[in-house]
């Protein structure tokens, strides 16, 4: 199997729920497109922050939503455990004794609502985690070596969509067709992408998922890829101001 | 091979492994001591991701990961070879070796290297990377140094392993995706800390290491706290 067939098989899983739907691809396309690649029964995906109240975005089914809305009203659950370690948390058995010590409340109400199995992926990008993608089953599930990789890319196509999901809300003049295919970019030159990540934060004096949401507006609207603008950043031949638009800083030379 | 610096990179290293240690710095660490105590003028660790695309989780200089980036890219080389096929590759002389990975070999010789060890890191029937060793002048390796090599690369799979139990993950892949998305969250602390103190990327990283270290703390602990400005840095913060 060629190496980068796994997101790429993803994507395209999550592009027909889209288009089956007749709109732009979206986090719920992430959701459906989970529940029908894995054994799981509903999906959904929580907004979550540090700084301010978090809120479900979108859930599958009723079970999902209320095992979205049982986590954030009680603080406690697989979701808040791996929004605030960073790392999936996966509940093969909600029956299990040691998970009902540790999830007094929350156990007993997603078994009685239904769930018998919940995994918990967070959306991140290293300090950038703009949520949770949650996975339930009715039955006991172990997720194999094989759909848990296929969970993971799930969750870093969502934290893409979400963080997109804001590139219009600076107001910057999108192409579609631009952000249809903007995903291959986060490959090979990962470390300038981040670094040109935590370089805005400075210039701009923003938190760092605006900065990357800025940097990746920037790249859609020049056309450029993300990686060659990141690279620009980090050479500083484009420098960002809060009051301007981004310099060239070399006069194209 | 200077057995004393030998035992003592070893005590260092498992000192390492037995704390509450930041897999990045490990990494990083392990690029250096290969270089300082092997026949090696550069060295790199590359990890598969869960897609199986392999990235540069660790490299003693910026020199050897463009390389690597750049071997990455074009999708042929040393490295690539070892993770693929699960073996040694040993290349004395990358001159010889044009007709091979025309790219990478012309790539690597601008770069200023002439021969490359790179050493698998297995895991029972698993590949999950590799460790690779470069060397400036062409010419044999050091019989006595592959072995070395090759435990300095189970060592490296071993913190793999070790970092995973600390955090009670039982599956090889979230451990994989847990290391990387460290390496990101140290890229973007990176560039905020060259940004605002007017260096370079790797003055950068070095000076996130030593306040680490001075302080005792796991290195993606501070480069989060750093980013998030949760708590008051000294010698970081504005």
């Amino acid at each position: 199997m060629r190496s980068d067939s796994r997101s790429v098989r993803i994507q395209v899983l999550v592009a027909e729920q889209a288009a089956q739907r007749g709109a732009r691809v979206g986090v719920v396309d992430v959701c459906t497109a989970a529940v029908a690649a894995l054994p799981v029964g509903g999906a959904g995906v929580s907004a979550m922050s540090r700084t301010t109240a978090s809120h479900p975005l979108c859930s599958t089914d009723t079970i999902s939503e209320q095992l979205e809305e049982l986590q954030l009203t009680l603080g406690e659950g697989p979701c808040v455990d791996a929004f605030t370690h960073g790392y999936a948390v996966l509940t093969p058995d909600l029956l299990s004794g040691q998970l009902q010590d540790h999830w007094t409340v929350f156990a007993d109400a997603a078994l009685e609502a239904g769930a018998r199995a919940v995994f918990a992926l967070p959306l991140q990008m290293g300090a950038i985690s703009p949520g949770v993608l949650d996975l339930y089953a009715d039955v006991p599930t172990v997720l194999d070596a094989e759909q848990l990789a296929d969970a993971l890319a799930f969750a870093d196509l969502a934290t893409l969509l979400l963080l997109d999901a804001r590139i219009e809300e600076t107001s910057a003049p999108v192409d579609e067709a631009l952000l249809d295919r903007g995903f291959e970019d986060l490959g090979g030159y990962r470390a300038e992408i981040d670094q040109a990540t935590g370089i805005l934060t400075v210039q701009l004096d923003i938190g760092i998922d605006e900065a990357f949401v800025r940097l990746r507006a920037y790249a859609y609207t020049q056309g450029r890829r993300l990686a060659d603008v990141a690279a620009d950043v980090v050479a500083h031949r484009i420098r960002f101001s809060p009051d301007n638009e981004p310099k060239r800083t070399d006069d194209g030379t | 091979m200077n057995q004393q610096l030998l035992a003592k990179t070893f005590v260092e290293l498992a000192d390492n492994l037995v704390a509450d240690f930041d897999l990045i710095d490990f990494l990083r660490l392990l690029t250096d001591r290969c270089v300082n105590m092997l026949d090696a003028s550069a060295a790199s660790v590359l990890l598969a991701d869960h897609d199986g695309k392999l990235r540069v989780m660790a490299a003693s200089d910026e020199q050897v990961r463009l390389l690597e980036l750049f071997q990455l890219q074009s999708d042929e080389g040393p490295c690539l070879e070892a993770f693929r096929t699960g073996t040694q590759v040993i290349v004395p002389d990358l001159t010889r070796e044009v007709d091979r990975w025309p790219r990478f070999a012309t790539a690597a010789h601008r770069s200023g290297f002439g021969a490359v060890q790179a050493l698998p890191m297995r895991l029972r029937d698993e590949t999950v990377g590799a460790l690779n060793l470069f060397r400036a002048a062409p010419g044999s390796f050091d019989p006595v140094g592959t072995p070395i090599a090759q435990a300095l690369a189970d060592v490296a799979t071993i913190s793999l392993l070790q970092q995973r139990s600390a955090h009670r993950s039982t599956v090889l892949n979230e451990q994989l995706q847990n290391a990387l998305n460290s390496r990101i969250l140290i890229e973007q602390a990176k560039g905020k800390l060259a940004e605002r103190q007017n260096v370079d990327m790797e003055r950068a990283f070095t000076t996130l290491r030593s306040y680490a270290r001075a302080h005792n703390r796991r290195l993606s602990d501070v480069a989060r706290a750093f980013i998030d400005g949760s708590e008051p840095l000294p010698g970081l913060a504005a």
